[in-house]
């Protein structure tokens, strides 16, 4: 099941960016674009998080907050470009459950609803994720084929994740080092070739061969 | 009060005395008073004059110590004229009236410079929100359809938005009073939203980064500490050499925990690193390297001091490494524990 998040940002750009990159990670998105109808679309849309802007034409995120909260204990994140700390006091005391300032980080953006979600919905956590005969254990660490079991690091871990959630396409080298520093590995090129390599041995071991192909100037792909 | 100047002063008085003496002299003689009575009537007036004097000179000293004892005392000068009391002398009295007014003027220019220091400041951190919109706007754009020359975008974007924290920081620390907020954070998350916040720079310098296993909780303010670590950070990628190697780690001494942010950059000259935290101070590396500004580690050690933190640096050729040392607070523990 999809969770769904909702978009309350008044800036046009923004909010389709937030749309596209959300979508892209597998939510589904409701983003309102009328501020005054928008606690009844809160009430007939049931989203499992909401992104908040504070400065909102003729309203601001802080009432809708607490008028929110009034009815729903779902999770709220505020988003903003306000960095004072009477803004946060503000944002904690009535009821958000994070604060984050623009120009967030997208990869922070993403972890943040990310836990906030497992910590509200724990029982709807994907936790593995299939490529063939190959089922990626991401709570255990570990990939299953034809029954055998290997045990992965966490750096190849986040190598297969990345590699099985493209499942398919091409990965540059550089974008899966962005997306390791994103996930607070910070390998480099020749740490990058040695995961690699070390994964390939440990699939050849249970009988998984050139599992992971090397595109020449290209990246690598499964 | 200089009391040659007083003396000099009363001159003119002591002459008119002088004259009317020499004067009732001439009369008392003309009269037919005997020498002896002229000369007693003399010494009694001189006697009279001179106690007179002496009892004035000795009042008007203590008055004018009292008055700079009570100025050397307070603590804004300029409000001198409020605390003092009004003279009895009549020239005095027009002194105080032109104390007060040229104080009361005085403090007109200062509210008038400081409300537009302060309308300044708040336009500044205005303008900063908003030029933050088109950034986050830019910035998802880029991420969201990447293309060959997006992570130059990207990085460039970074620095725009450091150079804006900068600025934020800048007009902020004047008055920080009331911008900070102390509370529980976890060292190895700011550590790590510093290196996102620069990911594109390292990574596009081919920084290799080793970040140890921080486990410390330390009290302070989280966004000015990643503002402190992403100048740190910034300033080891400007001066690095090649293959650049960064070391981020903790550790405890006594009731300090210490941040340390090293690199095996050019280094900063041993004539240089005393100086290193003054305004504007950019040394032989700014000769070397003309991005250099000035501001950077002047700022951090400006917030450094408002939160309570260490900050110190260590150089050599091999590199420079730069140690924040934040107090653990044993009461707070206690309560805790």
């Amino acid at each position: 099941m999809k969770e769904k998040i909702m978009i309350i940002e008044d800036n046009p750009l923004i909010r389709n960016e937030l749309k596209t990159l959300l979508k892209s990670n597998s939510y589904e998105i409701a983003a309102p674009e009328d501020f005054s109808g928008v606690i009844d679309r809160v009430k007939a849309d049931h989203p499992h998080l909401i992104l908040l802007d504070i400065k909102l034409p003729g309203t601001s995120g802080f009432s809708l907050c607490s008028q929110i909260r009034t009815f729903s204990q779902v999770p709220i994140i505020f988003v903003t470009s306000c960095t004072t700390d009477m803004d946060e006091l503000n944002s904690i005391m009535l009821g958000g459950d994070a604060f984050i300032t623009k120009p967030y980080n997208t990869a922070i953006l993403l972890a943040k609803i990310a836990s906030l979600l497992k910590k509200a919905y724990p029982a709807q956590q994907r936790e593995q994720i299939v490529y063939g005969d190959a089922v990626l254990h991401l709570e255990s660490s570990s990939l299953d084929y034809n029954g055998q079991r290997v045990e992965l690091t966490k750096n190849e871990l986040k190598i297969l994740y990345y590699l099985f959630r493209n499942g398919g396409k091409i990965c540059s080298r550089g974008d899966m080092i962005e997306y390791l520093w994103d996930n607070q590995l910070y390998v480099d090129d020749n740490a990058l070739s040695v995961n690699i390599n070390r994964i390939r041995e440990k699939l050849t071991g249970i009988g998984l061969r050139d599992f992971i192909k090397t595109k020449h100037r290209q990246g690598y792909t499964i | 009060m200089n009391s040659i100047q007083y003396w000099k002063n009363r001159l003119p008085f002591l002459l008119t005395n002088l004259v009317c003496m020499a004067a009732l002299t001439v009369f008392l003689m003309a009269c037919g008073n005997s020498v002896s009575a002229v000369v007693l009537i003399l010494t009694v007036w001189t006697l009279i004059l001179l106690s007179g004097l002496t009892f004035t000179y000795w009042k008007r000293k203590r008055q004018m110590k009292k008055l700079l004892a009570m100025a050397e005392q307070l603590s804004e000068r300029y409000l001198i004229s409020e605390v003092m009391e009004l003279p009895e002398q009549a020239e005095d009295q027009v002194y105080y009236q032109l104390l007060k007014m040229a104080g009361k003027s005085m403090l007109e220019q200062i509210g008038e410079v400081e409300r537009e220091r302060l309308e300044y400041k708040e336009y500044i951190e205005q303008w900063i929100h908003e030029i933050k919109t088109p950034i986050t706007a830019m910035k998802l754009l880029c991420e969201n359809h990447r293309t060959a020359w997006t992570k130059e975008l990207l990085l460039e974007l970074e620095k725009t938005n450091r150079f804006t924290e900068q600025a934020l920081y800048y007009a902020r620390s004047e008055h920080t009073e009331k911008d900070y907020s102390v509370r529980e954070i976890a060292l190895s998350q700011v550590v790590h939203q510093a290196i996102a916040d620069n990911k594109y720079m390292l990574l596009q310098s081919g920084v290799h980064l080793e970040v140890a296993e921080i486990q410390d909780m330390v009290y302070s303010d989280e966004k000015w500490v990643r503002f402190i670590l992403n100048q740190l950070i910034s300033n080891a990628v400007k001066y690095r050499k090649e293959n650049p190697i960064f070391h981020i780690y903790a550790c405890r001494q006594q009731n300090q925990i210490i941040l340390v942010v090293e690199d095996n950059g050019i280094g900063i000259a041993a004539s240089d690193l005393s100086r290193v935290f003054e305004k504007g101070f950019t040394g032989q590396n700014g000769r070397l390297i003309h991005q250099s500004t000035g501001i950077g580690l002047y700022l951090c050690k400006r917030l450094c001091e408002k939160l309570g933190i260490g900050i110190t640096v260590k150089s050599s050729e091999q590199g420079t490494a730069v140690f924040l040392s934040f107090h653990i607070n044993c009461l707070i523990q206690e309560v805790q524990n």
